[in-house]
């Protein structure tokens, strides 16, 4: 009565220890034995296996034999347990473990108190942990769990501990429990299958330690023990989800690893667990390949409507800088599965980035009123009063979703992108870094730091975060835009130039009317600018004009510039005016335009040439006309009528500004100095004003775009 | 017979173009199709030839059946105004006018939506008083107004696409891109679009407008026209390329035989069409022929006397005309028919303008640019009124709207560079002045101006040519060299003083000279007189001495010093010349 419980392994799930684990066939995957054969399925705990089964009958027809064969079989059980007489502690297990699945805890309690009593299994300890556990008593749990030695040595009642003790946020303790690294690896046999097909207990050791070093703040072990979670167990999803979710790895890392993952774990499912897996990782890499993943789901598998597979979906298309499509993509999920969580901070940025307002706000209640302890709540609350510009309220959220869940990275980012929005630079700086810290693995707040210290023209800080961030991911047309904006600074234009062009490539696929992609050929037409290459400088500008959909003052006044230097100084008035009716107060162009207007005057006899005679040879013909009515009109008339014509010729224009005052109107008056200096040289002192002014409005612009990009 | 038949064919083919351009929404262009026809002559009876069957969407490349229901579900709510609606329905159509009436009705809201965000922006002279409310909103209506331009590219991104897949193209899509492209100001794109619309279907008057708006100067307008008539394409032989030719002519103030002779043409084909009557109307006003042009305008009146269009042209005349009672009728008259057009504001406000009641005459020009902020003459005009009082700033950011909407209208770009020349920024002012010479060289005042300018900023030299310029014009052309015709003693005076300033003393002695000469001509003004002392000054210093009591003795009109001056010269010579 007393042995016939069986002592898990680290190869074991809590399959294995689950009541009538020993009367049921090797290969079938159904958790918890139930005593209403009917409703399998449907019981709650039992979901994982029945979608797993479900999937498996669909695609391969001779597993789906062995699916069907297992309601027959579990009746079989029923039938054979029963023809096996049952010994007391069984049933009262049996009972125990239905009331438990039915969260009718009481019960639970009062019956697995009793067989632990009865039996003082390790195994009956931990069920009976279990139901203190779920029913929120973590400390119950942990010190029935530690309350023998021989319970400690039980792998599933030590993870159940150490799973309390983290619920209790008793990091050190919980570290002591599972060991600071795994105990198992010198068994050097990661190959050993799991025979009851739950996922290896081993593999959720690894991954508590994980999560224990993460909120240690030791990513770099907290990597490593999530990685080894999933190498012991494939099936361990939470790793995993821990794993890319925080961006841990950096892209090539996660496309190395998954290769090495050992997939023979799931069984026949390995084929769908690959390519599900591989549909989550970095979309920056490799999207020949995830497309290809999507494919096969989306067809052989007909996953095609899955969230998680529009989720993927998703984040291609934001990393594409589609938002549209993005948009559209997340309402879709959103309209399938409304309280999805995952989708929740693409769905936010998108709004964010068109701003939707209006849906920002409606979400942000809706969360509210549904989970107000969730921290994606409060980001979405942050980013609402961010997106209409209440930036102190914004910061107030972000912080409180921080509080809420300090590894949070969105919210941190965020938090930091508040500062930056009011130029609170060492502020931001420090809010950055902690995003920094929280995820080695993306490059994302890396590009900020180094961005902010751009501001700052902390030019050599800058490169070296940017340098960092390139290490890890050398293909965001935004962080090869900065150092090309970084070289552009330090006068080094061929580099600066490569990164731009390299910029550009990397955004070929990026819509073409994306901010990004527009700032990048703004740049490179400084570049060019800068290189004198004027008329490859205003093919990029225009074309920068022509995409954008707001006229830039500044890339108008760039243009100003280029035509100042090339001499054609009422083209360049022109534009410069058109750069001035855009943003009256540019204080770049304004000064170019007195320079323009200042090179005007000495043009004066160009002017005369130009206009005087070409013109009047184009109104010839009015003019001849004019003269033959006028002589028409002397012979018919006396002179006196040509005075009065004359007159009248007047009259029109000066219609309604009969007299100007000039004196009453000193007081208006505004004084001009103007310096005469060789012009040349000013001109490149205004073109040094003019990069400033243009390069931080481009990174404004990156700011803006980049919020919760990551 | 040839003429009645080409009548009778321009009659079905007008009438073809009515049914498109209705069926498809473009109502002003259908309206003037529709002038158009009846500015034919009547038909003696009712001929079988006219057309039974009303054409459909024939100008389509596709067959009008597609996506029928839905467009005529879309037409009826654009119809109603709901455009968004409209737009929606036809979310899924593929037919090229579909998408048009999509588009467009996507254009129409975008408008309208940046209108009401913006409140129309017409604060300008409360400008200064506003600039601290201002500074609150201005970033949410940029943002508004950035959005709506984003979507104004989509609307181009995505006929383009449908052009550049159909290769027959759709005339209207082209319009719509051209419309597009006009108001970003790229206006070599909105060229070549409307040029390919036209070239399917030249019957859209409303294409042909857009082309005139996107021409900007008169040399490129003629080249322009000549590289149309090189082409030798089927639309250069159309009447409605004559109609474009007499517009553009008009616009850019051109008098020539050639032009006359293609108007009477015109006429003759439409006898009644009041169209064109407006253009001779409006060659005679720029002509600044009043009487000429007041009748003719009379004349349009009679024959359609609840026309409010061209009325605030009208008004403008009347004011320079000072017909006080006349344009008081036309006031009340045309708030009597619609008192919310913009060309009612327009007149009412002429009206309170002529009795100096600048500030009502601006709400009034701020009203009718609230109902149509493009209406080209009102900005010009309302900073005429700034400048009435005294409100420079306003007064240019008023021109700088009129340019904006309008860079054809000289007479904002002379204000913008008189307003300039008040706040004594002359190297702005010269400018403004060089881009109004550049639209009327023909102006004698654009040159002074000009001079003027240089002048002030020291360049003498050129201000000397400018002024030169100014003086010549009207012998530009006199080849027969009948001698000098009407010679201004201002321009005269102007340039004999800068050249005494540059140490040139023959050339000032010359123009002195001139001035002085024009006395004869022009009566006794205040620069011949202070020529004359000049000269007598100078008579005397060269001990001409008879001369110079000529000269000196009958200066009368002039202030006290000079006057005294004079006399004392008049004195010091008689007594040379009798020692």
């Amino acid at each position: 009565m007393v042995s016939n419980q069986k002592t898990p392994s680290q190869h074991n799930s809590t399959l294995f220890i689950s009541p009538m684990i020993n009367n049921r066939r090797q290969n079938l995957f159904i958790t918890p034995p139930n005593p209403q054969a009917q409703s399998l399925f449907d019981s709650p705990g039992s979901n994982h296996s029945s979608f797993f089964n479900l999937d498996r009958g669909n695609l391969n027809p001779e597993a789906s034999s062995s699916s069907s064969n297992a309601p027959p079989n579990s009746h079989g059980n029923g039938r054979i347990s029963a023809a096996e007489p049952l010994t007391p502690a069984e049933k009262l297990r049996l009972w125990r473990h239905d009331a438990l699945m039915q969260h009718q805890y009481k019960t639970a309690e009062f019956i697995g108190d009793k067989v632990l009593a009865l039996t003082d299994d390790p195994n009956d300890a931990f069920w009976l942990a279990q139901v203190y556990s779920n029913s929120g008593n973590y400390l119950r749990a942990k010190s029935l769990l530690t309350s023998k030695p021989e319970f400690e040595k039980s792998v599933s009642c030590r993870y159940l501990a150490a799973y309390c003790l983290i619920k209790l946020e008793l990091w050190d303790e919980a570290l002591d429990l599972v060991g600071e690294s795994n105990p198992f690896r010198k068994d050097e046999k990661y190959q050993v299958r799991n025979s009851d097909g739950g996922i290896k207990l081993e593999a959720s050791m690894c991954y508590l330690r994980g999560l224990i070093y993460a909120n240690q703040n030791s990513f770099e072990k907290a990597k490593e023990s999530y990685k080894e979670a999933i190498l012991v167990d494939v099936k361990c999803f939470e790793a995993f989800n821990e794993l890319i979710n925080n961006n841990l790895m950096t892209p090539s890392e996660e496309w190395d690893f998954i290769t090495t993952l050992n997939y023979r774990d799931a069984d026949d499912n390995d084929e769908l667990i690959k390519l599900l897996y591989t549909s989550r990782l970095s979309k920056y890499l490799n999207v020949s390949k995830l497309e290809e993943a999507e494919h096969i789901l989306r067809e052989e598998y007909d996953l095609g409507d899955n969230c998680d597979i529009l989720l993927s979906r998703a984040d291609y298309l934001y990393v594409q800088c589609n938002f549209d499509e993005c948009l559209s993509v997340c309402e879709q999920i959103l309209r399938k599965d409304l309280y999805n969580f995952d989708v929740i901070p693409n769905y936010l940025s998108c709004l964010h980035e068109l701003g939707g307002k209006n849906k920002l706000f409606l979400k942000a209640h809706q969360l509210a009123e549904n989970h107000p302890t969730n921290p994606m709540t409060w980001l979405a609350i942050g980013t609402y009063y961010l997106s209409i510009n209440k930036i102190i309220e914004a910061r107030k959220f972000f912080s409180k979703a921080t509080l809420l869940n300090p590894n949070f990275g969105h919210a941190w980012i965020g938090f930091a992108h508040t500062f930056a929005a009011e130029g609170e630079h060492e502020q931001a700086i420090s809010a950055y870094a902690f995003a920094a810290r929280l995820f080695p693995g993306t490059h994302l707040p890396n590009l900020f730091l180094g961005m902010q210290h751009l501001q700052m023209n902390n030019l050599n800080l800058s490169e070296e975060y940017l340098a960092t961030s390139y290490q890890i991911c050398n293909s965001d047309p935004l962080l090869l835009n900065e150092l090309g904006v970084i070289h552009f600074h330090k006068n080094n234009f061929g580099k600066a130039e490569l990164f731009f062009q390299e910029a550009l490539g990397a955004a070929k696929y990026l819509n073409s009317d994306s901010k990004t992609w527009i700032s990048i050929h703004a740049n490179l037409g400084h570049v060019y600018r800068r290189g004198n290459q004027p008329f490859k400088a205003l093919e990029c500008f225009n074309q920068v004009l022509k995409i954008s959909n707001k006229n830039d003052s500044n890339i108008l006044a760039a243009i100003g510039l280029i035509y100042l230097k090339l001499g054609n100084c009422f083209k360049a008035i022109d534009i410069l005016h058109d750069a001035l009716a855009v943003s009256p107060s540019d204080p770049v162009a304004s000064d170019l335009l007195k320079r323009a207007l200042e090179s005007n005057k000495n043009n004066g006899a160009l002017f005369l040439k130009n206009a005087g005679d070409k013109l009047l040879d184009l109104n010839l013909p009015t003019l001849q006309y004019r003269q033959r009515q006028k002589k028409q009109d002397l012979i018919g008339t006396h002179q006196a009528d040509l005075s009065i014509q004359s007159n009248k010729f007047t009259t029109p224009l000066t219609n309604k500004t009969k007299v100007l005052r000039k004196d009453e109107l000193t007081a208006n008056v505004i004084q001009r100095t103007h310096k005469d200096a060789d012009t040349t040289n000013e001109i490149n002192l205004i073109a040094h004003d003019l990069e400033k002014g243009e390069d931080s409005s481009d990174e404004d612009e990156e700011v803006i775009m980049d919020i919760e990009s990551d | 017979m040839t003429d009645k038949d080409q009548v009778d064919r321009l009659r079905s083919d007008l009438l073809r173009a009515y049914y498109t351009l209705s069926d498809i929404n473009l109502f002003q262009a259908a309206k003037w199709c529709a002038e158009a026809l009846n500015g034919l002559p009547e038909q003696k009876e009712s001929s079988e030839d006219y057309p039974d069957e009303l054409p459909h969407g024939s100008i389509g490349d596709d067959d009008p059946r597609v996506d029928q229901n839905k467009f005529l579900l879309a037409k009826t709510y654009f119809n109603c105004k709901e455009f968004d609606r409209a737009a929606h329905v036809l979310k899924s159509c593929k037919s090229g006018n579909a998408l048009f009436l999509r588009l467009y009705s996507i254009l129409i809201s975008v408008d309208k939506r940046a209108t009401e965000q913006t409140d129309g922006s017409i604060n300008i002279g409360s400008v200064n008083e506003l600039t601290d409310q201002q500074d609150v909103s201005p970033n949410n209506s940029k943002e508004v107004v950035n959005d709506l331009n984003s979507r104004l590219s989509k609307i181009i991104q995505e006929s383009e696409n449908y052009l550049s897949k159909n290769d027959k193209g759709n005339a209207f899509l082209y319009y719509l891109n051209g419309v597009i492209y006009n108001k970003k100001k790229k206006y070599q794109l909105a060229q070549s679009n409307l040029y390919n619309s036209l070239k399917l279907f030249p019957y859209n008057w409303s294409a042909w407008q857009e082309l005139i708006a996107s021409l900007n100067t008169f040399e490129e307008a003629i080249t322009f026209i000549s590289k149309i008539k090189a082409a030798k394409s089927s639309l250069s032989s159309n009447i409605m390329f004559q109609f474009f030719e007499v517009v553009v002519l008009q616009e850019f103030y051109q008098q020539s035989a050639s032009l006359f002779d293609s108007l009477n043409t015109l006429i003759s084909i439409f006898p009644t069409f009041t169209f064109l009557k407006v253009q001779q109307f409006l060659i005679a006003y720029h002509s600044l022929d009043y009487f000429q042009a007041e009748a003719t305008f009379d004349q349009i009146l009679v024959d359609d006397p609840l026309r409010l269009d061209d009325l605030d042209t009208y008004s403008n005349m009347l004011y320079v005309m000072e017909k006080r009672p006349k344009l008081s009728f036309l006031a009340q008259f045309a708030s009597m028919i619609d008192k919310f057009r913009p060309e009612t504001c327009c007149v009412i406000a002429n009206y309170h303008s002529m009795k100096c009641e600048h500030e009502k005459a601006i709400m009034y020009y701020k009203r009718a640019l609230m109902l149509n902020k493009n209406c080209l003459s009102a900005w010009t005009l309302m900073g005429h009124e700034f400048v009435e009082l005294k409100n420079s700033h306003a007064a240019i950011e008023s021109y700088r709207r009129a340019v904006d909407t309008n860079p054809k209208d000289f007479r904002a770009w002379y204000g913008l560079g008189q307003a300039y020349e008040v706040l004594d920024m002359h190297l702005y002012a010269l400018y403004y002045y060089q881009r109004a010479t550049n639209l009327q060289p023909l102006d004698k005042r654009m040159w002074q101006a000009i001079g003027n300018c240089y002048e002030k900023i020291d360049k003498l030299e050129e201000a000397m040519k400018s002024f030169e310029k100014a003086l010549s014009i009207d012998n530009y052309a006199n080849d027969d060299g009948e001698g000098v015709v009407g010679v201004e003693p201002h321009i005269c005076y102007r340039l004999a003083t800068v050249s005494e300033k540059l140490g040139n003393s023959k050339d000032t002695y010359k123009y002195m000279k001139l001035c002085f000469e024009q006395e004869f001509e022009w009566g006794i003004t205040d620069e011949t007189s202070k020529a004359r002392l000049w000269l007598a000054r100078n008579s005397l210093e060269n001990r001409r001495f008879e001369e110079a009591y000529e000269l000196a003795k009958d200066l009368t009109h002039s202030n006290a010093h000079d006057i005294e001056e004079a006399r004392s010269i008049a004195r010091e010579a008689r007594n040379r010349t009798s020692k």
